[in-house]
């Protein structure tokens, strides 16, 4: 990551130097791994995750630039946004396995579509329970019926994480076909998040509704 | 630049107030020898404020706060008590509102509201203004001298980017520079964290006079992190109160003339409130309805037990509202370490057993429910002016942002709950040949077609050189700072043309017609603005002497006598000045304070400069 232009120190995030205190400017698309200052590898310890993001938070946040000048202070706001998103990115293991397969030249969600062939009859099946349940009442044996299947869900979506960190540890050659795999199970744990999200908005109430325009 | 520099040394605060502008009442608090502190209104216990106007018939002044609650008393048809439902709402959002607002309404070309009142027209911003200057009146009769000019204001954490954007031009109206918009139910824990010293996973449930917000926060080391809010920016104390008035309605059957008329109505709302209120002490209590203009009495005693019935769906939607935000911050009631009351509707006893069950543990009532969130608020000025860096406060945004896009769909750019501040870019392209421009509807909301979220706004993106179709790259850029106010900007990549953009605002003031409100708010525009130059000028001296003060006795070795003596006098001269002695006196001052202080102050940075060579603290110096 080299080292702070202001005062020589080595840096711990490309965001700011934590010996000086001086923001820098990490361009457009930094890699959420350099702006946490955290090893590039799927593998990523929560508390060391939350620790990096409060005490980069406590040195970036535009509250603490209220009397610097506005291009400080801007920057202050866009190195914030980076920090929040790159931390949001690598709290989610699915997204962060996603960020890795396309930095190492795997293909996109858009280039490799398919599933791992033995998950499809049953995505056919979750998604008929689902349909189900929808068009039933609350209440209904359809309904309540979602709830071991969440279950099942949740068991599958812990075992294709665990795959996943597999195939992804230790971190494969750029354009390795570990990389596909990885993209083929990244689709199904997208399915079941997306499965899951429809169940928990069945169960939940409606949210208010907005006011009309 | 002497002063910024004697700042750095002092680390010198600026100072900032916190405002709790509320539905019903208003309260400001400041930050004072270590702890927030609430500025109440000369010769009361209570800290409260009404969030009220009035314009009294025969007379063109408005009455704002007390005189104007009182006043409703009097002449229910003359005072409008809860001004804040209107902010950034159009006249079809405000309909059941306006049906008990006691003047007659119309809308700008922008759709803002505007009530007819006093013979004149007055959108929900500048009556809002009105009460911010009320309540910055209450603070400086409080502190004895002209109160900061600079303030956090508190809104609903649940508010939409227009309600966020009229209460900041509400406070520009009003003359104030607004440090931070921050959330209710974060600032109230910040009050509560700095009280209790508290870590851990908390839940802040605001049931307030007219809006509902529950936050679930993590406390760590300082951090308060927002990790969801949901809420419902139209249920507070004010249906409650309605349910009261229903009742009556129900029962005593006024003629239809007389129910449908705005002040009888007023009048029943300030019965059913002072019964609500006295129903959160006792088990019974009267509810009477006097109206002798109408030749209209009515009372009869109403239990506790029936007032609970009556609000039990209300209540249901905020545990339905805390509900959400625990899924969305993927948590579980019994995961929540604390559970914190905000706002005046807590104090009815069935909304805090309510709570209680739905968390499974006995929520916090510690502190004052009304002031907690005015508290939490001085404590983020104490933060923004630089007072400490012990605190941090980390919030969200509370609902989606995006683009509709063709057959009105969504494009969801930032997810409720996002961290801010915020950004992210989003690519669109052209749909036909040689199209040269692109039309965006920016929205606001959970529903996926745009048609059932809220229009934030309109803007044409034009300059797009001629290319065939899917060929042009349009980033739209969306930005939320950290007061959660939004910002598009959009440009096309492929040739990197200058594209213009024009929003069209909705429900919004345009700068130019908030500038034109601050301008003829007051036939003393002119005075007002001095009084306000007069008072931070007067607030810059203090500061400035407090630092000369701190630092001459030990430094005057180092300076020449010439220096020193100049010093000296330059400090006696602003000490003698007061805010009525003017602007010019008052400018003059403290420019001559400034150029005095100047060896000082490089005096005082050479000795940091020391200090910090040999690895020394500055309190060391």
């Amino acid at each position: 990551m080299g080292s702070c232009a202001a005062c020589g120190a080595p840096l711990g995030s490309v965001l700011v130097c934590e010996t000086c205190g001086a923001l820098r400017d990490a361009g457009a698309a930094p890699s959420p791994f350099d702006v946490l200052g955290l090893p590039t590898a799927f593998a990523v310890d929560p508390a060391r995750l939350r620790r990096r993001l409060l005490e980069l938070s406590r040195r970036i946040h535009p509250d603490f630039f209220g009397a610097s000048e506005p291009a400080v202070r801007a920057l202050a706001e866009r190195n914030s946004a980076q920090l929040n998103a790159a931390h949001q990115l690598l709290a989610d293991e699915a997204r962060r396995a996603d960020h890795l397969v396309a930095a190492l030249g795997g293909p996109r969600e858009s280039e490799e579509r398919a599933m791992p062939p033995e998950f499809l009859q049953e995505v056919l099946e979750w998604s008929e329970a689902i349909e189900d349940a929808r068009a039933a009442a609350p209440g209904s044996p359809a309904r309540t019926a979602l709830a071991a299947l969440a279950q099942g869900l949740d068991a599958e979506h812990a075992r294709l994480l665990a795959r996943l960190s597999a195939l992804l540890t230790p971190l494969p050659e750029r354009g390795a076909g570990a990389l596909t795999e990885a993209r083929q199970r990244l689709n199904a744990v997208r399915y079941l998040e997306r499965a899951r999200r429809e169940i928990a908005e069945l169960a939940l109430p409606r949210p208010p509704a907005p006011a009309p325009r | 630049m002497a002063f910024l520099e004697l700042d750095v040394v002092n680390n010198a605060e600026r100072v900032i107030l916190g405002i709790d502008l509320g539905t019903t009442y208003s309260l400001v608090a400041l930050w004072r020898d270590g702890r927030p502190t609430i500025l109440r209104p000369r010769g009361r216990e209570d800290g409260r404020i009404p969030s009220a106007v009035a314009f009294p018939s025969g007379s063109s002044e408005p009455l704002v706060g007390w005189p104007a609650r009182d006043r409703a008393a009097a002449e229910p048809g003359s005072t409008l008590l809860s001004v804040k439902r209107f902010m950034g709402r159009g006249l079809e959002d405000a309909r059941a509102d306006l049906a008990s607002a006691p003047f007659p309404a119309s809308a700008t070309e922008h759709g803002v509201i505007q009530f007819r009142a006093g013979g004149k027209a007055w959108t929900p911003q500048q009556l809002s203004a009105l009460i911010l200057r009320e309540v910055w009146r209450v603070a400086s009769e409080a502190l004895g001298e002209p109160a900061p000019r600079r303030a956090v204001i508190t809104v609903p954490a649940y508010f939409d980017d227009t309600q966020r954007q009229a209460t900041r031009d509400a406070a520009r109206i009003a003359g104030l520079d607004v440090a931070r918009i921050v959330n209710e139910p974060t600032a109230a824990s910040l009050a509560y964290g700095l009280d209790q010293r508290k870590e851990g996973l908390v839940a802040v449930y605001d049931f307030g006079g007219g809006t509902f917000d529950v936050s679930i926060l993590s406390i760590e080391a300082g951090v308060f992190r927002v990790l969801s809010t949901s809420g419902d920016t139209h249920l507070g104390g004010d249906d409650l109160d309605r349910e009261l008035v229903a009742l009556i309605l129900e029962e005593a059957r006024p003629a239809p003339a007389l129910a449908a008329d705005a002040g009888f109505l007023q009048g029943l709302r300030l019965a059913a409130e002072r019964c609500k209120l006295e129903l959160t002490r006792q088990p019974r209590a009267e509810l009477r309805a006097v109206a002798p203009e109408h030749g209209f009495t009515w009372r009869r005693e109403v239990t506790r037990e029936e007032l609970e019935r009556r609000i039990r769906p209300h209540v249901q939607r905020t545990l339905d509202c805390c509900a959400r935000a625990l899924a969305d911050a993927r948590l579980t009631a019994e995961q929540i370490h604390e559970v914190v009351l905000v706002g005046g509707s807590t104090r009815v006893p069935y909304v805090a057993a309510e709570v209680a069950r739905f968390f499974g543990k006995k929520p916090h009532q510690e502190l004052n429910p009304d002031e907690v969130v005015a508290l939490g608020a001085a404590v983020q000025g104490h933060v923004l002016g630089g007072g400490t860096r012990e605190l941090l406060l980390l919030d969200v945004t509370p609902l989606s942002l995006g683009l509709e896009t063709m057959g009105g769909a969504v494009s969801k750019i930032l997810l409720r709950n996002a961290p801010i501040p915020a950004q992210a870019t989003e690519t669109f392209t052209t749909y036909a040949d040689d199209q040269t421009g692109i039309d965006f509807h920016v929205v606001q909301g959970e529903r996926e077609l745009a048609r059932d979220c809220r229009t934030l706004g309109r803007f044409k993106l034009t300059g797009i050189p001629p290319m065939p179709a899917g060929m042009a790259r349009v980033g739209v850029r969306f930005a939320l700072d950290a007061d959660g106010i939004l910002t598009v900007t959009a440009r096309e990549e492929a040739t990197g043309a200058e594209s213009s953009i024009e929003v069209q605002p909705m429900n919004g003031l345009t700068d130019d017609e908030v500038e034109l409100m601050l301008k003829e708010s007051f036939a003393h525009a002119r005075e007002d603005f001095d009084e306000s130059r007069a008072a931070n000028l007067v607030v810059e001296l203090g500061l400035m002497l407090r630092a000369v003060d701190k630092n001459l006795p030990a430094a005057r070795e180092h300076l020449d006598r010439e220096s020193a003596d100049e010093l000296q006098e330059a400090a006696q001269r602003a000490r003698a000045l007061k805010a009525e002695d003017g602007v010019p006196a008052l400018q003059a001052a403290r420019d001559e304070l400034e150029r005095a202080a100047l060896p000082l102050a490089t005096v005082l940075m050479d000795a940091v400069a020391r200090s910090a060579l040999q690895g020394k603290k500055l309190s060391e110096v």
